[in-house]
């Protein structure tokens, strides 16, 4: 248990103490012990495999009721003085159904925290992944135009949100899983307007709008499990079956949907990547929209083999396809790395929505390996964005000549997310064994296994796609320049590729599958590389072939954009399946 | 006995690749290069000055073409139909980054195409692998060659095969990949001499990878297995001679459009 609660203070204490200190030096150092510190309690969890539970004393409860209303008087506050009528009216509709909900609320129950293996596991990516991005945001601060306190604000704020979402994957209680929800809205809204122009605000306002609704659908899955079971807990109402449990179980899939951004709701997700690369890399892809898959996980048991659990799988794997094939007509580097991360949660989500051991232990194996390759692929983009002012990739033709490094990171981001041997192939490559072992059973994930094969073909178009622009590289005769990636910089990309390959690595061996040791072959030849390429001196060079023009030229990238109709058709279409999971849920 | 097909692999792609050119020319009632002329030209190649743009690009393609012998030698090996496709993947990824790291327009245009070609065909592998998968319950090709009556169960799926032969082994009326006039070449342009002769081996493992899934159809029969090559052989060539070429979006639209419906309604009648 102390485990629990250092993961849960020590950032706390971290995040005031940033805070307070001005200076730079100082945080690095204390960043950097928090990190090593918050690693090792992770990994020391795996020692055991004990559930723990926590019951919390009647003055925390009412500590926390106390804050949730302030919290939801405060986005009321925030709609009225942005006069944003949504933002208003769901903010009332929180506070009258939080207030009905707290007051009906039966006391006593199961544990209020606990600590299962999922929980685990999710604290193992939101720390490490999370530390070495707040580690990242140090020297990324450094070179942000605001003010030094402004600054350590925003990494204080980061350091805090680790805690938010330590308690978050172990709350038990729907109530308090409410308020860390809306927490982390809280989170996402403030950080997103951090640059405070226009357009920031703007987006701010609609990412609070409409993970708002997500709140609301929470506090209704809360009042019917009180209303029929009389329970406020996970664990209790997830051991009862059939009639109005489902009904519950759909309400918070639909706000697992609005959390992890599903299309009709990705505009809060693409409108977030204004905000500086440390929050996109943190909240909008590494950890806090992986709430998305791991409620979904968490509910699994009742979504296993029902309609409902075929709805959600469809769904996740419908957004998997249509996210990806949107992010073919983007060129903001972040944006296409936003739709993609859209389009893997909701692989996430179909995934652990069929509800076998199997498919469950792959969501998971995608959510680790997703959080790692993003977060890898989100700071390389701003090590292109601090250092080279670069954000669109029209922009970035030729950058191997430039920045060979930071490409280099970001192509091994793409091949990690794409390719063999890496995790996440992995992952689909199972759920494609895993899926079509389910189809004589249930027919309905033939959607499932279409959406899979084609969506990670469609990834494999939009990266390369991106890649093409970035590695056009001049003959051998002109010399290449050397880049200089900032310690600040360069070590938490290290860390994370390092975290990329060794990760990889052991989920192979745990395979105990002598074939797939073979997909590993051709890095061996990566590794080969530079000495092979010494042996190349005695060819001779040559440039390449422009039809004899004196300037070079390049060959321009391909997009592919929906017709208006065809967009229009995808949003309603999923807009349907949005309130279908509803109706579903009620029906059965 | 099966590991020295295996190091016989590209020559016997080679000589599936003659004996096309020939079939061809017997199509079109010219004379036509001898069976040999793919060994001819590789002698040649390996005579010629050898040009590069630089080691990465020129090692790339020398990385695709081992890659796709260690899939064939796979396929060979009776291993699991998955990781065949997805190693195949892996070295036609390798051949679209050799065309992307040179500053070559024309290189580029060509590797758009490969990749526009891999993600029309891939998933289509992917669903026959499913629908082996569903009859004989393994996805290891020891365990599938074991079973057979393939072709009655999945006709509609052998259709879909059918379909994406020609864009393998790059036969009108899907060949973008290999529009000379239209992209001098594509990803082949900057290669010349030995490294060329690397590219263009590759594409006698082409043959045999893409005719393995032809012949694995025939299941435990070897002999229906080799008349089903022969025949989809045939007629790949037949329809090449007498059709046009259509653009690369069509493409990608037609096999998306039709090989992956009659994918779907195959798999769907074999559950219900």
């Amino acid at each position: 248990m102390e485990t629990v609660l250092t993961l849960i203070l020590l950032p706390a204490v971290a995040s005031v103490s940033v805070a307070v200190f001005p200076f730079v030096r100082v945080q690095y150092i204390l960043i950097t012990a928090v990190f090593a510190m918050l690693s090792m309690a992770v990994l020391s969890f795996y020692t055991s495999t004990d559930v723990l539970t926590l019951h919390l004393s009647y003055t925390l409860n009412e500590c926390i009721i106390a804050a949730d209303i302030v919290l939801l008087l405060y986005f009321l506050y925030q709609g009225i003085k942005l006069n944003s009528f949504k933002v208003i009216l769901l903010a009332a509709v929180q506070l009258l159904l939080y207030g009905y909900a707290e007051s009906v609320a039966p006391a006593g129950g199961s544990a209020e925290i606990i600590v299962d293996d999922l929980s685990r596991f999710m604290f193992l990516i939101i720390n490490i992944v999370g530390g070495i991005i707040v580690l990242y945001s140090v020297r990324y601060m450094e070179d942000e135009p605001s003010s030094p306190f402004k600054k350590r604000l925003f990494i204080s704020g980061l350091l805090l949100f680790l805690s938010v979402m330590n308690v978050t994957v172990c709350a038990n209680s729907l109530l308090l899983f409410f308020f860390l929800f809306e927490m982390t809205t809280l989170a996402s809204y403030q950080l997103i307007a951090f640059r405070n122009d226009e357009i920031s605000r703007t987006n701010a306002l609609r990412a609070l709008w409409m993970n708002q609704i997500g709140g609301v659908v929470i506090l209704l899955a809360a009042l019917v499990a009180i209303n029929s079971f009389g329970t406020l807990m996970f664990d209790t109402l997830l051991e009862h079956s059939g009639g109005m449990v489902l009904f519950s179980v759909a309400l918070l899939s639909m706000a697992a949907l609005v959390k992890g951004a599903s299309i009709p709701f990705d505009g809060w997700l693409l409108g977030a990547m204004v905000a500086p690369t440390p929050v996109s890399a943190m909240l909008h892809s590494a950890t806090m929209v992986k709430i998305a898959p791991y409620l979904i996980l968490k509910l699994a048991p009742a979504l296993g083999a029902t309609l409902l659990g075929g709805v959600v799988s469809v769904t996740g794997a419908l957004v998997f396809v249509a996210a990806s094939y949107l992010a073919l007509s983007r060129s903001v580097f972040k944006e296409i790395l936003g739709y993609s991360t859209v389009a893997l949660l909701g692989l996430m989500m179909a995934l652990a929505a069929i509800g076998t051991k199997e498919s469950m232990m792959l969501a998971m194996v995608l959510i680790l390996f997703h959080a790692l390759s993003k977060a890898l692929l989100f700071l390389a983009a701003g090590v292109l964005e601090k250092q080279y002012h670069l954000k669109n990739i029209e922009e970035m033709s030729a950058m191997v000549h430039r920045a060979p490094k930071t490409v280099g990171f970001i192509l091994l981001g793409f091949v990690s997310l794409t390719l063999p041997p890496f995790g996440l192939f992995m992952g689909k490559l199972f759920a494609i064994t895993s899926v079509a072992s389910l189809l004589r059973e249930r027919p309905l994930l033939l959607i499932v296994l279409l959406g899979i094969i084609i969506g990670s073909a469609l990834l494999v178009l939009l990266y390369f796609k991106v890649s093409s622009a970035l590695l056009a590289h001049p003959s051998d005769t002109v010399q290449t320049e050397d880049e200089r990636i900032p310690y600040g910089f360069g070590i938490p990309l290290a860390l994370l590729s390092v975290l990329i390959i060794g990760a990889a690595a052991g989920f192979i061996m745990i395979q105990r599958d002598v074939m797939l040791v073979l997909f590993a072959f051709p890095l061996l030849f990566v590794f080969a590389l530079p000495s092979i390429v010494r042996g190349m001196e005695r060819y001779d060079r040559t440039g390449p072939y422009h039809c004899g023009e004196k300037e070079p030229f390049d060959a321009a990238l391909v997009y592919y954009e929906p017709s208006v109709t065809l967009k229009q058709a995808i949003y309603w279409g999923f807009g349907i399946l949005f309130v279908a999971v509803a109706f579903v849920g009620a029906l059965s | 006995m099966t590991w020295i097909w295996i190091l016989l692999a590209p020559l016997l792609g080679g000589l599936l690749y003659g004996g096309e050119r020939v079939l061809r020319a017997r199509m079109q009632r010219r004379q036509g290069p001898p069976l040999l002329q793919p060994f001819y030209d590789m002698f040649k190649l390996l005579d010629k000055r050898t040009l590069i743009v630089h080691a990465p690009h020129a090692l790339l393609a020398v990385a695709h073409f081992f890659v796709l012998w260690f899939t064939v030698a796979a396929i060979f090996l009776g291993w699991n139909l998955l990781y065949i496709i997805f190693l195949h993947l892996f070295a036609q990824m390798l051949l679209i980054l050799a065309g992307y790291s040179v500053r070559s327009p024309y290189s580029h245009l060509g590797a758009n195409r490969e990749l526009l070609m891999l993600i029309a065909y891939e998933p289509v592998l992917i669903l026959v692998a499913v629908g082996f998968y569903l009859l004989s319950g393994s996805f290891e090709i020891t365990e599938i060659m074991r079973g057979g009556n393939y072709l009655f169960q999945m006709p509609l799926l052998f259709a879909a095969l059918l379909m994406i032969v020609p864009i393998k082994v790059k036969k009108s009326p899907f060949d973008v990949g290999e529009a000379h006039q239209e992209i001098v070449g594509g990803v082949e342009i900057e290669y010349s001499g030995v490294f060329y002769e690397f590219l263009y081996m590759s594409r006698f493992l082409e043959y045999l990878f893409i005719y393995s899934f032809v012949f694995i159809f025939g299941g435990v029969s070897c002999w229906l297995g080799s008349v089903l090559a022969a025949g989809v052989f045939l007629l790949v060539n037949l329809v090449d001679n007498a059709t046009a070429r259509v653009r690369t979006a069509q493409m990608v639209k037609i096999i998306y459009a039709m090989a992956m419906s009659l994918a779907v309604v195959n798999l769907l009648w074999m559950l219900v």
